[in-house]
């Protein structure tokens, strides 16, 4: 039986803002729009918004699947083993919705007849899923994008692939009184997850400003900000941390960071799908990790207004207590109500405060 | 209470205005155009008195003009209709006229065939039930303290105003076969042709809606309406049970995807070898839990098994719950955010910028009750978490209607209620080839097609059978 996924449920834009998308993405000189060339090689849009231009039978997808399966069931096993990688559930799982992205839902739905319309060639299909099991390329990676809470972001080679547990952010904002129409900072925006997550939500006179010092990460939040007609809410800056918002220091309603925390000395026995793949500027903490973290929390002191609110991520409780203790005694003029907050897994994942 | 006495007096004055002018003109009947036309000839009649019922019992040809101010004389309306010369519906039915083709023109016939119908609507509905729960709601209303707690005063207005409309389109039904009677016998009287074929018309008409409508009173339940969660756990027996607990969510996925209904996977539990352990399905639609409430039991299958190298026949066993997803309007059990805990569902290690992964599942547990659910199939560990709270809202729902014992109580057993005793349903597939609901005995021979979805049959069965056993109910 084949599986019918309920594409309306999934997709997270409304539709006037997935058609307007689509209008963008056909034209094909979209590029003149973005400042920066792509590092990567790869240019071209997320499977899931690439226009339905090809065809295969249900037979080929099924004969696709078959192998990819096998590929994925023979291979699970020693991943998992190996450095903690996908197991064979997770890769079939992947598989699906791999599949999911690169059809029309619809016309697997309605299809009397064979063809089935997709939106790479099948022989694409069989190199993706190569990719992903023998050079252990991210799946997000493969696909373009990753789902986000409500969100479905794009995402590439050269920017960090947004983790579950950052969503929890955006909650932590959400519970401070008057967020909507503040001024916030996401410091190292990466594809531009919390800035997105917290534009959304703000009002008449908020606004976010989102940084980062790599330009291709600046260039994959940039279409997130787009693909969510966000452009009046989120600015854009390249800099290092603190650096790029000089003209709002002391203003700013929140800062929030999730840094690369990752001790530089654990870079090297990374997960593949990570230590290959994923830029060592969004990772690499330094020695123990929280170089950037430590900047951060020093620059907060000024960057914030009063009655500010913060928001960092950790490599989680070692370094949230360490940042716990300082910002609560050596800068403890400056802060107060600093709270340790665990993610889902219990790991004490954010510190938050406020300043005085 | 200020609110409603107003409405209600308010309304009560605009009617009988109508009435003093057109006696004879039903109010809450749906007329159909012949009807309408007709009015004239019947103003002009002289049977008028045999229509006050109508109106709650008028006397000497008046509708009562006094205001009925409690809502128990409101429900007074909703009974006891009758004919010009007396006849109730169930008079009719007991008369026993023979049923005819519905291209004989005998209106005995039609009449007996709708009165049957009305009968049977009636029963599925529960209307003693209803009367009783309408007289409680009545009184509930009339409380002069009920505006006190307005949540639940809003709530039993609400159910009370739905409760009143679905009987009185009954009533509607009813009545308009009365009048039909009422015509057929007046233009007898008077010679007009016209109007007697007119209505004969009309009585086939409603011979033909009263079929439908006896199929929708089989979904008329509170919960009936509601999109639903259907689960299914595999027997103990190892990779036969769970092979088996995979065909049976299957058969489930096709039935719904066939009836039109949109289908998430919220949970799965695959099988070591093949098949599952456990799945959770969400089907949304209208009416998915009025029909799907008739799959909650064990399913039982027998066949060659194809994991068995001795090519023995085996027995294996699948338990289906079903869970109505509540609309907002219902009384809902409240969670209360401090006693929940949210766990990353296998989790290890690090996490954070460490790892790279898709799984993204999380389980809710409620600590009070010690219920929980899990969801891993969405894409996103945020809406994983938001189908997981669904799940356990509805779990808690269903924990808090078992409760209160309302009138579904029964169809909505949890899979751990469900004894693995109760088994409702077998599938034979070797050595003959049927499928039998061990409820109804109604039997399919194609396993396959049962298999592929094909379930209605099964489904309306045993609805009725469920609905129209009990004499005592009706
Ligand atoms: C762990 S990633 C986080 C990305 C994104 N905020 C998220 O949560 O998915 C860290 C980000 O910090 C950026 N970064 C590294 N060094 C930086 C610096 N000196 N100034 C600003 N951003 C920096 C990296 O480019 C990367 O995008």
């Amino acid at each position: 039986m084949t599986l019918r996924f309920p594409f309306p449920v999934r997709s997270p834009l409304r539709p006037d803002l997935a058609s307007s998308l689509h209008r963008r993405l056909s034209i094909p000189s979209r590029s003149s729009s973005s400042p920066t060339p792509l590092l990567s090689s790869d240019h071209r849009p997320p499977l899931f918004l690439r226009p339905p231009a090809f065809a295969a039978s249900r037979t080929d997808l099924h004969d696709f699947r078959r192998w990819a399966e096998s590929l994925a069931l023979a291979a699970g096993p020693r991943l998992s083993a190996s450095d903690g990688g996908p197991d064979a559930a997770l890769l079939r799982r992947e598989l699906a919705w791999l599949v999911e992205d690169a059809t029309v839902a619809a016309a697997s739905e309605s299809g009397v007849g064979e063809e089935l319309r997709l939106r790479v060639e099948l022989e694409e299909l069989y190199r993706l899923w190569r990719a992903r099991i023998e050079e252990r390329r991210p799946f997000q990676y493969i696909v373009g994008c990753e789902h986000w809470r409500d969100l479905v972001l794009v995402v590439k080679e050269g920017v960090l692939i947004p983790r579950p547990e950052t969503e929890m952010v955006v909650d932590l904002v959400a519970e401070v009184e008057g967020f909507e129409k503040g001024l916030w900072a996401d410091l190292g925006t990466g594809s531009g997850a919390i800035a997105v997550g917290i534009g959304r939500m703000l009002q008449e006179g908020g606004r976010v400003f989102a940084t980062d010092l790599s330009p291709v990460a600046l260039e994959v939040a940039r279409l997130n900000v787009e693909r969510y007609e966000l452009k009046d809410k989120i600015e854009l800056r390249r800099g290092s941390w603190f650096e790029p918002l000089r003209d709002v220091e002391g203003k700013l309603m929140g800062l929030l960071s999730n840094p690369p925390y990752i001790p530089s000395s654990h870079i090297p026995g990374l997960q593949a799908e990570v230590g290959q793949h994923e830029p060592k500027l969004a990772l690499d903490g330094g020695e123990d990790g929280m170089d950037h973290l430590l900047h951060l929390c020093e620059g907060s002191a000024s960057a914030l207004k009063s009655g500010g609110f913060f928001a960092f991520e950790t490599n989680g409780d070692e370094q949230s207590e360490f940042i716990v203790d300082l910002m609560s005694m050596k800068l403890g003029n400056f802060f107060h109500n600093i709270k340790m907050i665990s993610d889902f897994a219990g790991i004490q994942r954010f510190v938050t405060g406020f300043r005085r | 209470m200020a609110g409603f006495f107003f409405l209600f007096v308010k309304r009560s004055f605009s009617n009988p205005s109508r009435f003093l002018l057109f006696p004879k003109i039903p109010i809450s009947c749906s007329s159909t155009s012949s009807l309408v036309s007709s009015s004239q000839t019947l103003a002009r009649s002289p049977i008028g008195s045999g229509f006050n019922n109508v109106v709650g019992g008028g006397i000497g040809g008046f509708p009562r003009v006094s205001v009925p101010r409690r809502f128990s004389s409101h429900l007074a309306a909703v009974r006891d209709l009758k004919t010009a010369d007396g006849l109730t519906v169930d008079a009719i039915a007991a008369k026993d006229w023979p049923i005819l083709g519905e291209s004989e023109s005998d209106w005995r016939s039609h009449a007996a065939a709708i009165a049957q119908s009305i009968q049977l609507i009636k029963k599925r509905m529960q209307w003693r039930k209803l009367i009783v729960r309408l007289d409680q709601m009545s009184a509930v209303l009339n409380k002069p303290d009920l505006w006190d707690d307005p949540v639940s005063a809003g709530r039993i207005s609400r159910e009370h105003g739905e409760l009143l409309s679905k009987m009185k389109e009954v009533n509607g039904y009813e009545q308009e076969l009365l009048e039909h009677i009422d015509l057929i016998k007046l233009a007898r009287e008077e010679n007009d042709e016209e109007l007697e074929w007119e209505s004969m018309k009309a009585l086939v008409n409603m011979r033909r809606t009263a079929k439908e409508k006896e199929l929708e009173a089989l979904l008329s339940g509170d919960n009936d309406s509601c999109s639903c969660f259907i689960e299914v756990q595999a027997g103990a027996g190892g990779t036969e049970s769970m092979d088996w607990a995979a065909m049976v969510m299957n058969m489930y996925k096709s039935w719904a995807q066939h009836r039109g209904f949109v289908v998430t996977i919220v949970e799965e539990m695959p099988g070591e070898i093949a098949g599952i352990k456990r799945a959770t399905i969400k089907v949304d639609g209208d009416y998915a839990f009025g029909y799907a409430k008739a799959e909650v039991g064990v399913h039982r299958l027998v066949r060659i098994s194809p994991f068995d190298s001795g090519k023995r026949r085996h027995t294996s066993f699948a338990a289906v719950a079903v869970i109505p997803i509540l609309g907002d309007g219902s009384t809902r059990y409240q969670i209360k955010e401090s006693d929940l805990r949210i766990e990353r569902f296998r989790a290890s290690g690090a996490g954070g910028q460490h790892v790279n992964t898709t799984e993204s599942a999380v389980r809710i547990v409620h600590i009070p009750t010690g219920i929980c659910a899990t969801c891993q199939n969405e894409r996103s560990q945020h809406s994983n978490k938001a189908s997981a709270m669904a799940v356990l809202q509805s779990r808690l729902d269903q924990l808090e209607m078992a409760r209160q014992a309302q009138l579904n109580a029964e169809h909505t057993q949890s899979l751990t209620d469900i004894s693995w005793g109760n088994q409702i349903r077998t599938y034979v597939l070797h050595p003959y080839r049927m499928v039998k609901d061990l409820r109804t005995n109604y039997e399919v021979s194609d396993p396959d097609s049962v298999l592929g979805g094909d379930l209605d049959g099964f489904i309306l069965n045993f609805l009725s059978y469920l609905l129209d056993k009990d004499e005592a109910s009706v």
